[in-house]
C-alpha cells in the first residue's frame, strides 16, 4: 500500500488549486440532501460551505485518506464567508497544512484553504482539523 | 424568514428544525460535494468500520446548521459570517436530528454590529452531532 500523503507532509505543504466551481447539477443535489420546507432561497447563488465540502473532498483523496485501511474522522471545522458565490461561478481553492502531529498512534492534522474567484479576491477561508487512525508505521 | 434584524437581543433562539437523514440524502449529499466514501455509502464495508453500519456525512450536519443561519440571517450570513464547530458524534441515516442556535452576544466591531450565537445539531438522544459557535453581521 503507497504511503499516504498525510503520513510525510510538512506543515506549510500546499494543496491545489484545485477548481471548485459549482455546476447547477451539484446544486440541485445540494438541495436534494438538506433541503425542506423552511429552506432559504439561494436564488442563483451557492451555499458556500458547498465550496468547502467540495475542496474538502480533493484534499482528503490528496492527503491519502481513502487509501485501504485508514480511518478519518473529521473533528474541526471553521468558515468564514466574505460575499455569495453564484452557481457556475469559478472559485479556487489552495490548501495549506497548518498542523501535522501525531499522538497514540493517531495523526492529527489541520488545513487551512483559501477560496478566490476570478479576479483573484478571496472570498472566503476554512480551516479542517481530521484525526486518522489505522496507518501502519 | 426574518429579514430585518433590529430587534435582536441577547437570549433570543433561533428557529431550529428537524430533519431526518435518510439515506437518499446521504446519497444527494456525496453527489453534491464529491464525497463517495464508502463508509457514507456502502453497507458492506461500512459493518467493517468502528461505527458498524454506514454514517452521514459531518458536514451533512454542518449544511443544515448553515441552513438555520441563511434562514436567520439571509442579508448577511453569506456576506461577512463565520462559524467554528467540532463534530461530535456520528449521524446514522434514519437519526432525526435537530439543528439549534442561541445568540450570546451583540457587540460592534469597525461600526458594525455583530451578533454571536451557539450553534449546533442534535441528534435523536440530545447528543450533540455538531456544535460550535457562529458570528453574523446583523444587517
Amino acid at each position: 500500500m503507497a504511503v499516504p500523503l498525510i503520513s510525510t507532509a510538512v506543515i506549510g505543504h500546499e494543496f491545489g488549486p484545485y477548481d471548485v466551481t459549482i455546476p447547477a447539477e451539484r446544486a440541485i443535489a445540494y438541495a436534494k440532501a438538506v433541503g425542506g420546507d423552511e429552506s432559504p432561497d439561494y436564488g442563483d447563488s451557492l451555499a458556500p460551505i458547498m465550496v468547502v465540502a467540495a475542496a474538502l473532498t480533493e484534499l482528503i483523496e490528496d492527503l491519502g485518506l481513502f487509501s485501504g485501511g485508514l480511518q478519518t474522522v473529521h473533528a474541526g471545522q471553521e468558515v468564514s464567508w466574505a460575499r455569495p458565490v453564484k452557481i457556475g461561478e469559478k472559485v479556487d481553492a489552495i490548501g495549506r497544512l497548518a498542523a501535522n502531529s501525531v499522538r497514540r498512534g493517531n495523526h492529527f492534522a489541520t488545513v487551512s484553504v483559501s477560496y478566490k474567484d476570478s479576479t483573484g479576491s478571496e472570498i472566503g477561508t476554512s480551516s479542517t482539523t481530521i484525526i486518522v487512525s489505522g496507518e501502519e508505521s | 424568514m426574518t429579514t430585518n434584524n433590529s430587534h435582536r437581543k441577547v437570549g433570543d433562539a433561533l428557529t431550529g428544525f428537524e430533519r431526518q437523514i435518510t439515506q437518499d440524502r446521504v446519497d444527494a449529499y456525496a453527489e453534491a460535494s464529491g464525497d463517495h466514501n464508502p463508509i457514507h455509502l456502502n453497507e458492506e464495508y461500512a459493518s467493517t468500520t468502528q461505527f458498524g453500519t454506514r454514517i452521514a456525512h459531518g458536514m451533512l450536519s454542518l449544511a443544515l446548521v448553515t441552513e438555520m443561519l441563511a434562514s436567520e440571517f439571509p442579508n448577511s450570513w453569506h456576506d461577512g459570517g463565520k462559524l467554528k464547530v467540532r463534530f461530535s458524534a456520528p449521524v446514522f441515516p434514519g437519526e432525526i436530528v435537530t439543528t439549534y442556535g442561541d445568540i450570546t452576544a451583540i457587540n460592534e466591531e469597525d461600526g458594525q454590529l455583530i451578533v454571536t450565537c451557539t450553534i449546533g445539531c442534535k441528534k435523536p438522544d440530545g447528543t450533540d452531532a455538531v456544535a460550535g459557535r457562529a458570528t453574523v453581521p446583523l444587517e
